[in-house]
Parts: C-alpha cells; sequence; structure tokens
C-alpha cells in the first residue's frame, strides 16, 4: 500500500512537472514575444523590403517595375555618390587615426594621474555626447560661421585679419574638417568613458606588477595597457566605421552636404534621393550599401573576436 | 625608486592634469557660448559679444518660446520620450530575462536574432518604415515616430538587461520558485524589481536618446503642430542661419536643458560600468 501511495505521489509529481513545462514555454513564448515582433516588424522586414525596392524602378508611392541592376549602376556612375562613398571612408579613417588615440590618451591619462583635479573630469567629457545634434551643430556653426561666428569675432578683436578671412563652412577644403572636428567634440566622450571602463577591469595585480618592474608612464601606456585593451580598441574601430556609414545629423544640419557635394555622406545622399527626389529605388540601393557594409564590418569584429583574445 | 625621485613633485602628473583640464575647458566652453548671447540683443550682440550683457533679460527667451513655440515641440517631445521609453524597456527587460534565466538552443537562436539588430543602421530602413506607416495610417503622428525608435532600442537594453539578470545570484529565483510562485510571478515580483538600476539607467538614457533625435523625426513627422523640439530648433537655425545668435540661444538652452538636468542628475548611473557591461555583448 506504501508503495502504491507513494508510487501515486511520484505520478502526480511527474504530471504537475509536465504541466509546469507547457507553462514554462507558453511563458517564454509570451515574454519573447513583444521583442521579437518590434524587431519583425520594424527591423527584418523593413531590411527585406529595402533589398526588394533597390531592384525596382520607382518613384513616388506608386508602382513599380523591376529594374535589375539599374539603380546600382546608377549609383556608381553617379558622382555625388562617388564623392559620399569617399567622405564616408575617409571620415572613418580620420575617426580612427584621430579620436582613437586620443580617447585611449584621455582614458589612460585619468586613471594614471588620477588626482582631486582629474576625478570629475570624465563626466565633462561626456557631457557633449549627450546633446542633441540639433545643438551641436548649431553651436559648430556659432564657432565656425565667418560672418557671425565666435571665431572672426575673436579674430576681429585681436586684429587677426587672416583668421577672420577663413569660411570654415563655406570653402569645400575645409567644411569637412570642420563638421569633423565639431563631431570629435560631441563623440569622443562615448569612446573615453568605454576604455576607462576596460581600463579599471585589468586585474590590480598586473597593473602593481608593471609598476613594480618599474614601468610608469608612457612605457606602461604602451606596453602593458594597451595590449589589454587591444580588443576593445577594435571594436570602437568598428563602432566609428560603422557610425561613419550612418553619418547624417551633423553635416546635414550644418552644411546639408555643400557646398557643392564636399560633405555629402551617405546618409545624406538616401534622405535626398528618398524623400527629396522621391526616387525609392536609387535611395534603396543606398540604404543596401550602408547595411552591406556595416555587415562586412560587424562580421569582422566577430571574427577578430574569435581568435582568444583577452576580453 | 620613490626615494630617489626625491620630493614627490611629479611634474608628469601635473602636465597631465593640465592638458586634460584643457580637454574638459573645450568640451565644456562651447556649450557655455549660448549663455554669452543670450541676455542680449542683436544690436549689443553684435557690438559686444564678448563682453558681459550690460542687463539680464528675459526677452529672447520669451520670443524663443512664441516664435518656434517650442511649447507644443516640447509637449510632442515628452510625448515621444515617454512612448519610447514605454515601448522599448518592457520588451527588453522581458525578453533579457528569459535569455538570461532560461537558456536552451530555441532561445539562443532568439537571442542572436535580436542582437543582429544592434548592428543594424536604421538609415537603411527609412524609406520602408516611411511606407508603413504610411500604410498602419501613423504617417506624421507620434506613435509612427516613437513605435521605430522603441524597435531600434530593444537589442541594447535586451542585452543590458540579460547581462544584469545573469550577474543576479539564482537562488533568489530558485527560493521564489520553491515557494510556489508561478514563472511570471517569479519575474514580475522578485526579479524585476531587483532590476531597479537597470531600469533607471534604460529609463534615463531612452529618454535621453527619444529626446536628441533628428533624423527620424525628420522622416516621420510633417506637420508643424506635430514637430518636436530638435525639429523645431533645427527649422530655426535654418530659417535664421546664426543672424539672430541670441535668440537662437535661447532656443538651444530650453531645449538642452532636459537632458542636461536629466545627466547632472543621473551621470553616476550613466558612467558607473554598465555602459562597459552593455557593449561585451
Amino acid at each position: 500500500m506504501a508503495d502504491l501511495a507513494r508510487a501515486g505521489v511520484v505520478l502526480q509529481r511527474v504530471k504537475r512537472r509536465q504541466k509546469r513545462d507547457v507553462g514554462r514555454v507558453v511563458f517564454i513564448a509570451l515574454m519573447l514575444l513583444p521583442a521579437i515582433a518590434a524587431l519583425g516588424v520594424y527591423m527584418y522586414y523593413p531590411i527585406e523590403q529595402t533589398f526588394h525596392l533597390s531592384f525596382m524602378r520607382s518613384a513616388g508611392l506608386g508602382e513599380a517595375a523591376f529594374n535589375g541592376l539599374e539603380n546600382y549602376k546608377f549609383l556608381f556612375g553617379n558622382d555625388e555618390f562617388r564623392a559620399g562613398l569617399l567622405h564616408v571612408f575617409l571620415w572613418a579613417f580620420w575617426s580612427v587615426l584621430i579620436q582613437l588615440p586620443l580617447s585611449f590618451f584621455v582614458a589612460f591619462s585619468l586613471i594614471a594621474y588620477r588626482n582631486k583635479v582629474t576625478q570629475p573630469l570624465r563626466a565633462i567629457y561626456f557631457l557633449a555626447n549627450i546633446m542633441p545634434s540639433a545643438i551641436t551643430a548649431m553651436i559648430g556653426l556659432f564657432v565656425f560661421s565667418n560672418t557671425n561666428g565666435v571665431l572672426a569675432a575673436f579674430a576681429r578683436k585681436i586684429n587677426w585679419t587672416w583668421l577672420g578671412k577663413i569660411d570654415f563652412i563655406g570653402d569645400p577644403s575645409l567644411a569637412f574638417w570642420a563638421i569633423f572636428i565639431v563631431a570629435t567634440w560631441t563623440y569622443t566622450g562615448f569612446p573615453i568613458v568605454y576604455l576607462m571602463a576596460r581600463m579599471e577591469q585589468i586585474p590590480m595585480e598586473i597593473r602593481e606588477a608593471a609598476e613594480l618592474e618599474g614601468a610608469r608612464g608612457w612605457r606602461y601606456a604602451w606596453h602593458i595597457i594597451l595590449p589589454m585593451v587591444a580588443y576593445p580598441l577594435r571594436i570602437l574601430a568598428v563602432l566609428m566605421t560603422i557610425g561613419s556609414l550612418k553619418l547624417f545629423d551633423l553635416p546635414y544640419l550644418m552644411t546639408r552636404g555643400g557646398p557643392g557635394d564636399a560633405t555629402k555622406t551617405l546618409g545624406i545622399i538616401l534622405y535626398n534621393q528618398g524623400f527629396v527626389n522621391w526616387q525609392y529605388g536609387s535611395a534603396a540601393a543606398v540604404g543596401v550599401v550602408i547595411f552591406l557594409c556595416s555587415l562586412v564590418f560587424t562580421i569582422a569584429q566577430f571574427s577578430w573576436q574569435g581568435r582568444g583574445d583577452v576580453e | 625608486m620613490r626615494q630617489l625621485r626625491g620630493p614627490r613633485v611629479d611634474i608628469g602628473g601635473i602636465i597631465i592634469t593640465i592638458v586634460l583640464v584643457g580637454f574638459a575647458l573645450a568640451v565644456i566652453v562651447p556649450l557655455i557660448l549660448p549663455f554669452f548671447f543670450v541676455f542680449k540683443t542683436r544690436l549689443e550682440y553684435s557690438y559686444n559679444p564678448w563682453s558681459l550683457p550690460k542687463a539680464i533679460r528675459w526677452d529672447n527667451f520669451i520670443q524663443a518660446w512664441k516664435t518656434v513655440q517650442i511649447g507644443r515641440g516640447m509637449l510632442n517631445t515628452v510625448i515621444v520620450c515617454l512612448g519610447a521609453i514605454a515601448c522599448t524597456v518592457p520588451p527588453a527587460a522581458m525578453a533579457g530575462y528569459i535569455f538570461a534565466r532560461y537558456r536552451s538552443k530555441v532561445t539562443e537562436v532568439f537571442f542572436y536574432i535580436i542582437l543582429a539588430g544592434y548592428f543594424v543602421p536604421i538609415q537603411m530602413v527609412l524609406l520602408p518604415l516611411y511606407k508603413m506607416s504610411v500604410s498602419f495610417h501613423m504617417a506624421d503622428t507620434l506613435p509612427g515616430l516613437f513605435l521605430p525608435m522603441a524597435a531600434f532600442g530593444i537589442s541594447f537594453w535586451t542585452m543590458i538587461y540579460r547581462s544584469f539578470f545573469r550577474s543576479l545570484p539564482s537562488e533568489l529565483a530558485e527560493a521564489s520558485r520553491i515557494d510556489g510562485a508561478g514563472h511570471p510571478g517569479t519575474f514580475f515580483r522578485i526579479m524585476l524589481p531587483l532590476a531597479g538600476p537597470a531600469t533607471v539607467l534604460a529609463f534615463l538614457l531612452v529618454f535621453i536618446g527619444a529626446w536628441s533625435d533628428y533624423l527620424l523625426s525628420l522622416i516621420m513627422i510633417n506637420s508643424q503642430s506635430n514637430f518636436t523640439m530638435q525639429l523645431r530648433v533645427a527649422q530655426f537655425l535654418n530659417a535664421y542661419g546664426v543672424d539672430n545668435m541670441p535668440r537662437y540661444s535661447a532656443a538651444a538652452i530650453i531645449s538642452a536643458a532636459p537632458t542636461v538636468i536629466l545627466y547632472a542628475i543621473g551621470h553616476r548611473w550613466v558612467l558607473k560600468g554598465t555602459l562597459a557591461g552593455a557593449l561585451k555583448g
């Protein structure tokens, strides 16, 4: 009897377990549903649509005819698009070459030379990062505008007429750099904070051992810290490259991509083609180029990650 | 070593400190520029841009508020921010919890689907997004703006919640299950409250991000009555250029104030490692 009763209890338990397992699956499904649905509707379906559109001849919202690779042929034969592509890669190149070492220098110095003065600076460096781009672009124009700008006013004040004559925004060879300076000012806060967080994760023993060995200052930064943050640095390089593919706000707000095509980016070309000229097909093709380039860099990052680096 | 250096005057440290302070000034001075101009009339500005204002005039703020219609823009922006928070944070918290606590081959697949979304540039899908919002009858409405905005934030916050839930001791969930709480009860009553810090951070950063958005608003919103703050400010910039800096400064200060205040309150959370943990993936 006792055995039978025990068997009954076990059976009940198993049944309950099974019931619970159904509940578990339902629970998991319901919990994942909102996120999956949102991404499906607003991300993955539109991606498919963009690919689809990019092979279509379409203007406006009307129905479209299949167009093969015509949109891509049009883009790559188009001076504006080639200029945009060039600017995007120049932007990525200079970001990695200037912003990355700068943020490494600042992050390392803030940690290695921590004192009462430098302690609160990290919060300040990040401040420009949270500013809306409509404001940072405006401040950029404030500074660089040659009619009423701060630099021009400053030049008048101290009688540096040569400085007052430079038109940072209107000169095609300088506009790119004016925007780049504004971007460096705004965007470098994030890499600094990110690198600092990564450097703080380096085990104390390594830092102390290095100090005992007499490694201090820049030798220490170069030989001990730099290899330890090689992986985060590569992530940042990839993020900067993807960021330049996406670049829109600052150049659009400051120069509209001008003068001429001097500061056109892929984002601006996409916007103009799609929402000003209503050329959906070629705009979608620009979107596909942005997407495929980001994909390549993202995959590159993950395959680097696989090479057994210290995380 | 130390004794050989003699008295502890670290020249290198002093130079570095000066350089760092210089950088900090370079960051902060441009942000203060508008305050130089905002209390001046246009005439006073064009003669003496650098002097301290002769009198504190609130005129420019009032004018900016009226001509740029910042009040209406601010209301729209607040609605967009709250909508973005409501549609980003709960789905991300729920999915992040599953990925942290109910790992299986199937959920891993879904995790990578959501993780991949982090790397999708929104620029790529602007056209279909716009077309969709037309066919959903949401073009030029505020939900038509904050829904896609939220969808593009979910990946990032799912990763944050996932790493946060993983860092909580698993005994807590087990104890609650033994006490007879079901899966939903354990999540809503035990685990979610414990994830408070992640939620505060999510509210803060989603708000700041939605507040600052420009591109998506530019695409999705057409009519003046639905313009967000940033669209208003940009419109003002286009209309007047830098010719009316004092009034422009006023608009800029009003529109930046909420993010700056939020950042001043919450920068500890924003900076403390959470950002770093997030990108680890």
